[in-house]
């Protein structure tokens, strides 16, 4: 099994909804819960977050696109952030998550070092290194519906933006996104095999003169005409 | 990096006790004429206290030292693991070591154990600079110059430790001098080697690279020529400081690295260096000479980590590593 997570940056809002529905859920966690915050209401607040959404500009205006990008464990096969860990708090398990121990971390910041995605934060009230868990506890509960046994960032995307599976079975929706679309990986080069996959943004359809909305309509060339001719002069 | 106080003083310090441990084990394998005999276990103890002074001081930099002991366990794939492991073990050999000094105990005992030293103070050494050389997310770390210029400067410091006790007690130490002069030259050369490589630019990664614009993040042509395909960040996502911006975005002011710089040639190799040619014996000269040189290393480590740009930095915003 190879669970991972595919995200779409061409349906992503950037609404950060993945982001707090994952501090939601992982901070009641008995798997790496709470996400403390420090000085949550003060001047200078900050606080442990295993999802964060940035958003990039892409090209030069006029030809630019915004991309939405949220970054979370990228759960690696050749993860080096397990390697590195003198303890043995952080562990990758059968199913392809890696995980920290929480009682055995001792809060040497190494594996965050080793994490070239930022993938990994500290928690400074309990002194371990926190991480996303893939919802480990929602993914495999039993007890859950099984449209719910999903990764709670999965479940909370209003654009149906992120989707959760095992890359490991060809015929998985996530398999199949990442083949139909060009899924890739960040930084390859590293030689860390992450498991997520980014969809880029799709090519948008091409819009042609001819097919213009309003094309052939009663009146409305006669208002392009005259937007056209207003533009031309005010350019000259 | 954000150069953390308590890793800085570790480096400097336990690379200069691993120096002295390790000269002090040539000294008594060949019975070199550089120290007394008595002087062996007075400067091994100071060996081993630098080294553990560091250790102990790496574990300040510890948020949940109570686990610290765990870091036994994963010798098998992390080099801070195999550093703990093999520390402990010098540590245990520099004692028996010391006593069969002290108590003038030759042949094959003082010979084994002096191997000993030697291998282990050698692969702490390395241990030590493998934690930082084997970050790939670091480029400017993760090169051999690293653990070349760790084991360099760490026998530099430990070499005038050597040469310092040796004036001390009026010791003939001609040949530990001149050591002492291909040790200033071999760790100004790794220094500069180690600078020239991470200002080599073509194998940083990019902010482009890091969001995959060269795999397909690209915005839709919709005018005149393609543009020119550069990434900008637009926003963090967050208002506040974080534990990434915490940890990897330290930014150097430039006359504050010019300074620590500074540091670095005139207290680190400079004046030393004049110390080993002038010859002076005078206590205040020769403990001055001493702490100069750590003064030095302290602000070279600084530089070496505020120096290193990691890839999360490109997530932030940098061009560049």
């Amino acid at each position: 099994m190879k669970l991972g997570l595919v995200i779409d940056l061409d349906t992503c809002v950037g609404c950060h909804a993945c982001a707090t529905a994952c501090k939601e859920w992982n901070g009641a966690s008995a798997i790496s819960g709470p996400l403390t915050d420090d000085d949550p209401y003060g001047a200078d607040p900050t606080g442990v977050w295993l999802n964060r959404v940035r958003h990039y500009e892409v090209g030069a205006y006029p030809a630019s696109k915004t991309i939405n990008f949220p970054m979370s464990c990228m759960h690696c096969e050749d993860a080096d952030c397990v390697t590195v860990c003198p303890t043995g708090a952080s562990y990758k398990r059968a199913d392809g998550i890696v995980l920290v121990d929480q009682d055995k971390c001792m809060g040497c910041n190494l594996c965050a070092w080793a994490c070239p995605y930022g993938a990994r934060e500290l928690d400074r009230s309990s002194g371990t290194m926190k991480k996303c868990t893939l919802c480990v506890d929602r993914i495999h509960d039993q007890s859950l519906p099984e449209p719910e046994r999903q990764p709670a960032c999965v479940l909370a995307c209003p654009a149906h933006a992120r989707f959760f599976g095992d890359f490991d079975d060809p015929s998985s929706q996530v398999s199949q996104l990442t083949a139909e679309r060009g899924g890739f990986g960040l930084m390859p080069e590293l030689g860390y095999k992450p498991v997520n996959r980014y969809l880029p943004p799709r090519a948008p359809p091409k819009v042609g003169a001819s097919d213009a909305p309003f094309a052939g309509g009663s009146g409305a060339p006669a208002l392009t005409r005259l937007i056209d001719a207003a533009r031309r002069f005010a350019a000259r | 990096m954000k150069p953390a106080l308590s890793i800085v003083f570790f480096t400097v310090a336990s690379g200069a006790g691993l120096g002295v441990l390790a000269l002090v084990g040539f000294v008594a394998l060949f019975h070199l004429p550089w120290l007394f005999p008595e002087a062996l276990p007075k400067v091994a103890a100071i060996g081993l206290g630098l080294t553990m002074a560091g250790l102990v001081s790496s574990t300040l930099h510890l948020a949940n030292p109570r686990n610290a002991w765990r870091a036994f366990s994963r010798f098998r794939t992390s080099w801070l693991s195999r550093e703990a492991v093999f520390s402990l073990a010098l540590a245990g050999v520099v004692i028996v070591f010391s006593a069969l000094l002290a108590m003038e105990v030759d042949g094959l005992p003082r010979r084994v154990l002096a191997l000993l030293t030697i291998a282990l103070a050698w692969i702490v050494l390395v241990c030590t600079a493998m934690i930082y050389g084997s970050l790939k997310p670091i480029r400017q770390w993760h090169t051999r110059w690293t653990p070349l210029a760790y084991f360099v400067l760490g026998h530099w410091s430990g070499a005038l430790i050597l040469l310092a006790v040796a004036r001390y007690d009026a010791s003939n130490s001609v040949r530990l001098a001149h050591l002492c002069l291909a040790l200033a030259v071999l760790a100004v050369l790794v220094k500069a080697g180690y600078w020239r490589a991470s200002r080599k630019t073509d194998g940083a990664a990019t902010l482009e690279r890091a969001i995959g614009v060269a795999q397909g993040v690209r915005p839709p042509i919709t005018t005149g020529t393609p543009s020119v395909m550069q990434a900008r960040l637009l926003d963090a996502g967050h208002g506040g400081r974080t534990f990434l911006t915490d940890e990897f975005i330290f930014r150097l002011a430039r006359q504050r690295r010019a300074l620590l710089l500074a540091m670095f040639w005139i207290a680190g190799i400079v004046v030393p260096l004049v110390w080993v040619i002038g010859a002076w014996w005078q206590t205040p000269i020769v403990v001055g000479a001493c702490l100069a040189n750590l003064i030095g290393l302290l602000a070279e480590r600084t530089l070496f980590f505020a120096d290193a740009r990691h890839t999360v930095r490109l997530y932030h915003g940098d061009s560049r590593t």
